[in-house]
């Protein structure tokens, strides 16, 4: 008698699961011959080093320079590379040049050899400029806005210090432990803190030493 | 000393008044959970199909939040369910088993599988498999089921702004490989949300779960060149509070995750008018029980069983009874054992008369048969046996043994050794042992006297000093008492410092050692000159052993070397009972106590914290985290997300990017700014944001905020109208064109992103 009888909220429970499974549903409208990619899920890390890596390839490589409109399928491929670039806005005035004329799209190996955060720092250090010609083309079409682009810059404003434990004003600094501290209850209690706690309330802030 | 004196002389110790609190307000945490099984809903698609081809389509807004589905002829979503799938293999029944959105919390095995069909903390999908599932799910419950080998029904969908290309190349392989959809179309949900609340020009300010976007729109159409995107939504916060709780309550035994703090999000956070100013004062004492909020954990309560009175009763009757009993058993036991011993004296007594008639061949046979070496053992013992029994007698009666003892034989101590024979000397060594003995107790006795003498005098004296001059008394009292609070202090700090090495008290104790461990101690008293460095006349030089004993686990304070806070609160009490300007707020412990501290504050709200309780161990208080929390999306550095916040994003768009643009009238765009998102709907979002915005523009600009109807549905709602406008049907990507014209390829239009 190793077996013992389910209860009855047992049986429910098995019930419910078994009427919640989609596995054993057999799906009419899924193609039945549908067999994805194995290695199709990538995080944005991957893709977007990917896209660089194609891009610096293809800079790297002699191209035929008007191998774009030879044909039009072609000239879709290339579109379509462009599209894995991420630094397709790195000036403006190229963007804008390249939403009028579509041959000339590749960029060359200086830009691609350039970092992304640079690039995009770049774009939002000068608003004027790219929103000038940026405008000239939206009304358009946009040029080109990527994942990576339209991230915010960092804050040019004065960031405000807060106490780490609490929240509130900090006006000083634990030297020992870095963390910011609202008075002298606070800098207590930091002292006591076992080893390591510190360092989680820097990484709460974003502040903590990354070792690689 | 303490004051021993006589109680009736004594005035009564001030009581301290008990407060009391109004009851907190306590709500109990909330999570994610299994509603009920969604059954298929095959009425819809016989209503699609009823309509005339191309004019019904499924509407599916692919949130990170929500995956919302339904019919572009209704006026709401059919479906909505988190893009989340659990699938495992139950060995026991040999089953594979998958579930879709909030199917998965339904059982314990399938919720330790979960998995999200979104990268953490982005709106880009990165797990196909469960986008797959999520929208085999989906379309089970839309009643697709009935269709055969395909989705025979045109799609419209979200993604999120600047979608990547990769992400879309795979969408649309789903869609038109695995489904075998006719077309697709595909769309940004905030501008759908803002087409949907009837937007022309301004700029949109979506605010979700996964990031904030802001998105200028001219004319229906967006610039997307001049879009921003801020890493921080309703996810981020979520993550965020849920450190924050784990960083404030470290030993927190209940379970905690990130579905209930998004629910502490929604219901108790709210974003600050004035962040600054209502922050510096969020702690203080005065309205706190308006804005800390208890959090209560499930927990079971401790069962203290309460006995009643009755009850109590009988075992206290019952202790009495047998503790009777055995006092009854040891009396029996004492009186058979001396009567015993009497028997025997008397035996001995009537051997010892014989042996005294008898020869000394007699004596030799009487003495053998009672294993006795001679008559001077025989006569002890008698002796002991006789002090035994009186000894036994005077307990029974309960004289005072001490007392009635007469005291030892010491005869032979004066006698010299040379006059004594074997046996002699050596009675005469015992002897000596018990004399010594016997002063010892004595003087022990005496000194214990005196010093009871001593104290009471001393206590008269004190009496006497405060009656005649109770100023100067009670003066002394408080210098006392500085000099004892002062001496903790140092005690402290003392013990904190030698926790550093390199401190100067360390590096002191080190010198101590290293001066008492060498053979010639030389050391700063070397600069007294002789020899003799009189250590130990003052009394504090042999603290130099404390000193270095202290690496020692501390141990020290708890021999109770000296009782500071003992003393302190002797001191305490005589200032209570006799000074009238001290009271009970004045006392160290109630200047230490919960209510002076602003960590208590923060950590267990307005009221006096029971380590004991049950219920309160498993509560969390919310109280800066209310505004600290929201706050992160307009000071991102809080949280340390090294971008610019969200009114300087918007500042930045409005008085930078979109000025000076030939044919554009810039306060078009300031007449309407449009939140809309989840993330959005915290109290006092806007009017935040309108505070922020007003500095940065020209006095007297025509700054106008609205908030989205509904600012989770809309984007689904916008979409559903779109579908048979001229707008989507040349937005739509069909089957054949997809296939002929590239993976990830995409027409521009209105709503959606632009084809990099």
């Amino acid at each position: 008698m190793a077996e013992k009888l389910p209860t009855e909220a047992q049986i429910a429970h098995q019930e419910l699961i078994d009427q919640l499974d989609i596995h054993s549903i057999h799906k009419s409208f899924r193609n039945p011959h549908w067999r994805p990619n194995q290695r199709r899920n990538k995080n944005i890390k991957t893709i977007l080093g990917d896209a660089q890596r194609k891009e610096a390839s293809m800079a790297a490589t002699p191209q035929d320079n008007n191998s774009g409109d030879v044909t039009p399928a072609v000239g879709g491929g290339g579109d379509a590379e462009n599209g894995l670039s991420t630094s397709g806005s790195s000036t403006p005035a190229q963007s804008a040049g390249g939403g009028g004329s579509s041959n000339n799209l590749q960029p060359n190996l200086a830009q691609a050899s350039r970092s992304l955060s640079k690039l995009v720092l770049e774009k939002s250090l000068r608003p004027n400029g790219s929103g000038g010609a940026g405008g000239g083309g939206a009304t358009v079409s946009a040029p080109s806005a990527t994942y990576t682009n339209v991230e915010s810059a960092p804050s040019l404003a004065h960031t405000r210090r807060y106490c780490d434990v609490t929240g509130l004003p900090a006006p000083y600094l634990d030297p020992k432990s870095r963390l910011r501290y609202h008075d002298k209850e606070v800098f207590g209690y930091i002292r006591t803190l076992p080893q390591g706690v510190p360092e989680q309330y820097l990484e709460a802030r974003g502040a903590h030493t990354v070792l690689k | 000393m303490a004051p021993m004196a006589i109680d009736t002389l004594m005035p009564p110790l001030p009581v301290r008044e008990q407060r009391s609190y109004p009851p907190a307000k306590i709500f109990n945490v909330k999570e994610t959970r299994f509603e009920k099984h969604v059954a298929p809903q095959p009425d819809g698609r016989a209503k699609a199909l009823a309509r005339p081809d191309g004019d019904a389509a499924i509407v599916i807004d692919n949130g990170s939040s929500a995956v919302r589905a339904g019919w572009s002829l209704e006026s709401k979503p059919r479906v909505s369910l988190p893009p989340i799938m659990a699938k495992y293999r139950d060995r026991k029944l040999g089953k594979t088993y998958s579930f879709a959105g909030a199917d998965c919390y339904a059982d314990t095995t399938a919720r330790g599988h979960i998995r999200n069909a979104f990268e953490a903390g982005t709106g880009i999908v990165s797990n196909w498999d469960v986008e797959e599932h999520v929208l085999d799910w989906t379309f089970l419950k839309l009643g697709m089921n009935n269709a055969e080998g395909s989705i025979d029904m045109p799609i419209v969908m979200t993604e999120a702004v600047a979608n990547l290309p990769y992400s879309r190349k795979s969408m649309n392989e789903i869609i038109f490989e695995c489904y075998g959809a006719p077309s697709l179309a595909i769309g940004i949900d905030s501008l759908f949300s803002y087409r949907y609340n009837k937007g022309q020009t301004g700029l949109v300010v979506s605010s979700s779960y996964s990031s904030t976007h802001v998105i200028p729109v001219l004319n229906s159409k967006p610039m997307l060149a001049q879009a921003i995107r801020l890493n921080w939504g309703g996810w981020h916060a979520a993550e965020y509070l849920l450190k924050l709780i784990r960083l404030k309550y470290p030993s927190f035994s209940g379970k905690l995750n990130a579905s209930q703090t998004e629910n502490m999000l929604r219901d108790h956070c709210y974003i600050s008018k004035a962040y600054d100013d209502e922050l510096r004062s969020y702690l203080d004492w005065t309205g706190l029980e308006e804005r800390d909020i208890v959090i209560q954990y499930p927990f079971t309560e401790e069962v203290i069983i309460q006995k009643t009175e009755e009850e109590l009763a009988r075992v206290m009757e019952r202790k009495k009874e047998s503790g009777r009993r055995l006092q009854e058993q040891a009396a029996k036991m004492r009186l058979e054992k001396l009567m015993r011993k009497e028997e025997e004296l008397e035996y001995y007594r009537k051997l010892q008369e014989k042996i005294a008639d008898a020869n000394k061949k007699d004596t030799k046979r009487l003495l053998d048969g009672d294993d006795l070496k001679d008559e001077a053992q025989l006569e002890r013992r008698i002796k002991e046996l006789d002090k035994s029994i009186k000894k036994a007698r005077t307990k029974d009666v309960g004289g005072d043994p001490e007392e009635a003892q007469e005291l030892p034989d010491f005869s032979l101590l004066e006698v010299p050794d040379d006059q004594l024979d074997e046996a002699g000397l050596k009675q005469k060594r015992q002897q000596r042992l018990m004399k010594s003995n016997h002063d010892a107790r004595a003087r022990a006795k005496a000194e214990k006297e005196a010093e009871k003498a001593r104290a009471a005098e001393e206590e008269r004296l004190d009496r006497e000093r405060r009656d005649n001059d109770l100023e100067g008394w009670l003066e002394e009292k408080r210098i006392a008492r500085e000099n004892t609070l002062q001496r903790m202090k140092e005690r402290d700090r003392l013990k904190a410092d030698l926790g550093n090495r390199k401190s100067l008290a360390s590096q002191m104790r080190m010198k101590s050692i290293a001066n008492l461990a060498s053979d010639n101690p030389r050391g700063k008293r070397r600069r007294g000159g002789d020899g003799d460095d009189n250590f130990g006349a003052n009394d504090d030089d042999w603290g130099v052993y404390r000193q270095i004993a202290v690496g020692e686990g501390g141990s020290d304070d708890e021999d109770a070397e000296e009782d500071l806070e003992g003393n302190l609160k002797a001191l305490e009490e005589d200032l209570l009972r006799y000074d009238a300007s001290f009271t009970h707020e004045h006392t160290w412990e109630a200047q230490n106590d919960w209510d002076k501290s602003l960590l208590h504050a923060f950590m267990r709200g307005p009221r006096p914290f029971d380590a004991g309780s049950q219920a309160e161990t498993h509560q969390i208080h919310l109280n800066v985290e209310r505004i600290r929390v929201p706050e992160v999306v307009f000071q991102p550095s809080i949280a340390g997300i090294d971008q610019a916040g969200l009114i300087e994003i918007a500042g930045d768009i409005l008085t930078q990017r979109l000025v000076g643009l030939p044919g554009i009238n810039h306060d078009d765009f300031l007449r309407d700014i449009f939140l809309t998102g989840g993330n959005t709907l915290f109290d006092g979002f806007d009017d935040r944001l309108r505070q922020g915005l007003t500095p940065l523009l020209p006095a007297g600009a025509p700054l106008n905020l609205r908030k989205a109807g509904d600012a989770l549905l809309d984007p689904w709602r916008g979409a559903a109208q779109w579908v048979g406008s001229s707008g989507w049907k040349a937005a739509t990507v069909t089957k054949a064109e997809w296939q002929e014209k590239g993976q990830d390829y995409l027409k521009e239009h209105d709503l959606g992103n632009s084809y990099s």
